[in-house]
């Protein structure tokens, strides 16, 4: 068996959909890719300047 | 992957560890000895601190790793968490056939977090056509045992799901039927190991007798609902991500072998004699060099890695030239497709045509994808209901999501316990804690500032969610919360602050009231909204609007997330004015562009007041974690505080839509000159400035429309600022497809810009 999450970059629509029908103590096993994925998209981005969009109307990122 | 065990107690004809090309397991002992655990599990160690990686994933696997016994595994379990820990987090996971299992030791998985996937074939003719004991006996009762022992609820979270190796001789439906008795999580199909030296088995006359087995199976799956994941299905699709045997993603496993040798993923084992050697070993090599190896290397380039047929092929980023081992032959090596990638041509169409697309009546529009309606919908500028529930949706979601990745970091803790107990009575409260914008800054924070774990972690944060959604549920709880500077805050509550609490404090909930011990204080706090609050307890103060309440959110430590001061409590005048002020302002929005208004119904839950700065007495701002909550100002006329919600809101959507689609092209360094500033920009800043600014125009062409004698002006001006900023965005060539049918219609929204105009 496969046990790596797949090499999905960003959560997935249908995913995020469905895990949210899911008891949050399975969550980890039965969304484990999505997981993955929010943690690379969401959290690893955090770090990142970039992936903070503080968007401000008149002195911000825009 | 750590190869614990080498030998096996089922005797599998279709096994490529003893029955294919390699036989290097003759000489190899039979268990992994102590000090090459030891050695192992310092080597990924080493490998995690020095790359400071956030996660490590382990499969113990054989041979049959069960044959080292629940003694046996525990100390290769303590081992590995021991040393790895400290730098990372470590998911454990364990291939077996499940003959061995029992409930010692399933307590001891699930006491070590290890998650254990089970091969079993499907119906029992289909599992014992290959998968027996040496004497030719069934293994399928035994297999099912094990799987059963794998869903009780007290082993359940330790239940992977379930490896099948397909043949195509078996019943398609009988097997889909076997394996979704037993509830798997996931179920990975495999295809048989084979190459163009040993061909796959094709029983009958037709060419592609794999996808035609797969395609029927796909066809029940789709039918069914999906009722469970099917790994190799869901990363068939387009975007589906890949897996190790699909998909253009560097490889990223490494094998040890029982004599600590370093090898190459082991199904290459299929090809030839050594073919997943390396001439390393745990003792003497880190993992970088392993990585160094040729053949590793080879498969860390994507397309450029593959055969020239493949490169030439326009689903190559859908399959990724197929398993690396599949594509062996005696003389061109594995520059070659897969032997069976006339199967997966016709599996990627098969998957691709079911379920057919939704013919459109004569007279409609052509259907479109969930993700066009959702970026077409909200490039009309605000949005319709049903997307303002989605978006809100997966943003929920994504906060579970964050809230289960804390609880793999800390392992099981009373507040996961506890929130996991109000999730199945009291589900409702659970969401509306977990909706509030805050909550997910708090978590990323803590997952950030965590990896890798020991360099100082945040204050866990899931005590305080705990506590505040058994405080409304009305359920009685108790729990440790951290305290940090003297205050405890319960999202969506309010504050604590008592000085001496020290550095956790016992919290006990009881109906209306809670009672807190901490250092040298107890304090019971009374909830009920008319009574004068309790000594040092803070509430949320909020303000009815046609959406709901809407917080004036001063308190919540996580807030701090504009990149700008944020003002502290308010005092009541100011707290009262800025309601006032809100609920003014949400009224004009109605008055002026009902349809943003609706948007705003749809999902503004709180605003942050920011703290005054003389020098820019107007500011507001919307950060991506926050969901739900936009900064102001606290300025005095509701007009303006209109159009600041409207243009913050835009941000907060479009915020929400880059969780999902990568609207910009990624890491190109571009900057884009705009007419709002004097300074070239990011694509993704223009992005969100032309949509904010599209809201804003909407705005003014409403007030033009009335006796507003500057409202012209403004409409003028901020439609021209948003036309040059589309037009120098699509130039760009910065956008994705999908950033590109966003921008196009936005476009098209701001040349028809009545929306919601009066």
């Amino acid at each position: 068996m496969d046990h790596a999450p797949a090499r999905s970059s960003r959560p997935d629509l249908d995913d995020l959909t469905r895990s949210l029908h899911v008891p949050l103590e399975r969550i980890a096993v039965e969304h484990a890719d999505l997981i993955e994925a929010v943690r690379s998209r969401v959290v690893t981005n955090a770090s990142v300047p970039s992936g903070i969009v503080a968007v401000a109307a008149f002195n911000s990122s825009i | 992957m750590l190869k614990v065990h080498s030998r096996c107690d089922l005797s599998c004809d279709h096994c490529y560890i003893y029955q294919h090309a390699d036989q290097t397991w003759r000489g190899r002992p039979a268990r992994m000895p102590p000090a090459t655990v030891q050695a192992a599990a310092r080597r990924i160690a080493e490998h995690a601190r020095e790359h400071e990686l956030p996660v490590v994933h382990v499969v113990l696997h054989g041979g049959e790793p069960l044959l080292l016994g629940a003694a046996g595994l525990r100390e290769v379990l303590a081992e590995l968490r021991t040393a790895i820990t400290p730098w990372a987090r470590l998911d454990l996971r364990m291939q077996t056939n499940g003959v061995l299992l029992d409930e010692e030791l399933c307590r001891l998985f699930v006491e070590y977090d290890v998650r254990v996937g089970v091969s079993f074939d499907g119906d029992r003719a289909a599992n014992d056509r290959h998968r027996v004991f040496a004497h030719g006996g069934s293994s399928h009762d035994l297999v099912r045992r094990a799987l059963a022992l794998l869903r009780r609820p007290e082993h359940r979270a330790s239940y992977a799901g379930i490896l099948c190796t397909i043949d195509v001789r078996n019943d398609p439906d009988r097997v889909y039927e076997a394996l979704l008795a037993e509830s798997p999580p996931r179920v990975d199909l495999l295809l048989p190991h084979a190459t163009w030296d040993n061909p796959p088995e094709r029983p009958g006359p037709e060419p592609t007798p794999y996808a035609d087995w797969l395609g029927r199976l796909h066809r029940r799956w789709v039918d069914d609902g999906r009722p469970m994941s099917i790994r190799m299905f869901e990363a068939l699709r387009p975007g589906g991500g890949g897996t190790e045997a699909f998909g253009l993603a560097p490889a990223d496993v490494l094998v040890i072998e029982a004599d600590g040798t370093w090898e190459q993923v082991d199904s290459l084992k299929t090809a030839f004699h050594g073919a997943a050697g390396t001439g390393f070993d745990v003792f003497d090599h880190s993992v970088d060099e392993v990585a160094r190896h040729p053949g590793v290397a080879v498969r860390q380039e994507g397309v450029d890695g593959l055969c020239a047929t493949c490169r030439a092929c326009p689903v190559v980023d859908r399959c990724g030239g197929g398993l690396y081992a599949h594509r062996w032959r005696t003389g061109s090596g594995f520059d070659n497709p897969s032997a069976y990638c006339a199967d997966l041509l016709r599996l990627i169409d098969t998957v691709d045509a079911y379920p057919p697309p939704t013919r459109p009546a004569s007279g409609e529009r052509a259907a479109t994808s969930p993700v066009d309606e959702l970026l077409d919908d909200l490039a009309t500028g605000h949005g319709s209901a049903s997307t303002l529930a989605l978006l809100a949706d997966t943003q929920l979601s994504i906060t579970r999501a964050l809230l289960a990745a804390c609880r793999d970091g800390s392992g099981t803790t009373a507040a996961w316990d506890l929130l996991v107990d109000l999730d199945r009575s009291a589900p409702e409260a659970v969401r509306a804690i977990l909706a509030h914008p805050f909550v997910r800054p708090g978590l990323v924070h803590r997952l950030d500032s965590s990896a890798p774990p020991g360099l100082g972690a945040a204050v866990d944060p899931l005590p305080a969610l705990a506590i505040a959604t058994a405080l409304r549920a009305g359920v009685p709880a108790a729990l440790h919360v951290p305290v940090r500077a003297d205050t405890i805050t319960l999202p969506t509550l309010g504050s604590l602050v008592l000085p001496g609490l020290g550095g956790s404090a016992e919290v006990t909930v009881r109906p209306g009231e809670f009672q807190v011990r901490g250092g040298s204080v107890a304090q019971t706090v009374l909830l009920d909204p008319l009574a004068p609050p309790s000594t040092g307890w803070f509430p949320t103060r909020d303000v009815s609007m046609p959406g709901g309440r809407l917080l004036i959110e001063d308190g919540d430590p996580y807030r701090d997330c504009y990149g700008q001061p944020v003002e502290s409590r308010l005092d009541v005048p100011a707290a009262r004015a800025l309601g006032r002020t809100l609920a003014a302002a949400w009224r004009i929005v109605h008055r002026d562009v009902p349809a943003h208004a609706a948007a705003l119904d749809g999902g503004l839950r709180a605003v942050v007041p920011l703290a005054p700065d003389p020098a820019r007495p107007l500011r507001s701002a919307t950060a991506r974690h926050a969901y739900g909550a936009v900064a102001v100002t606290p300025h005095p006329d509701p007009e303006t505080m209109a159009v600041l919600l409207v243009h913050e809101w835009q941000h907060a959507k479009l915020g929400a839509v880059l969780d999902l689609y990568d609207l910009v092209e990624p890491g190109q360094g571009l900057r884009i000159r705009v007419p709002w500033r004097p300074d070239p920009r990011p694509p993704e800043g223009v992005l969100q400035g032309v949509y904010a600014h599209l809201a804003v125009t909407q705005v003014w062409q409403s007030r033009a429309a009335t006796d507003d004698p500057d409202a012209s002006a403004h409409a003028a001006h901020f439609l021209a600022w948003t036309r040059d900023g589309v037009d120098a965005l699509l130039a760009s060539r910065s956008l994705t497809a999908a950033g590109e049918r966003f921008v196009g219609q936005l476009r098209h929204a701001l040349e028809e810009t009545r929306v919601g105009s009066r």
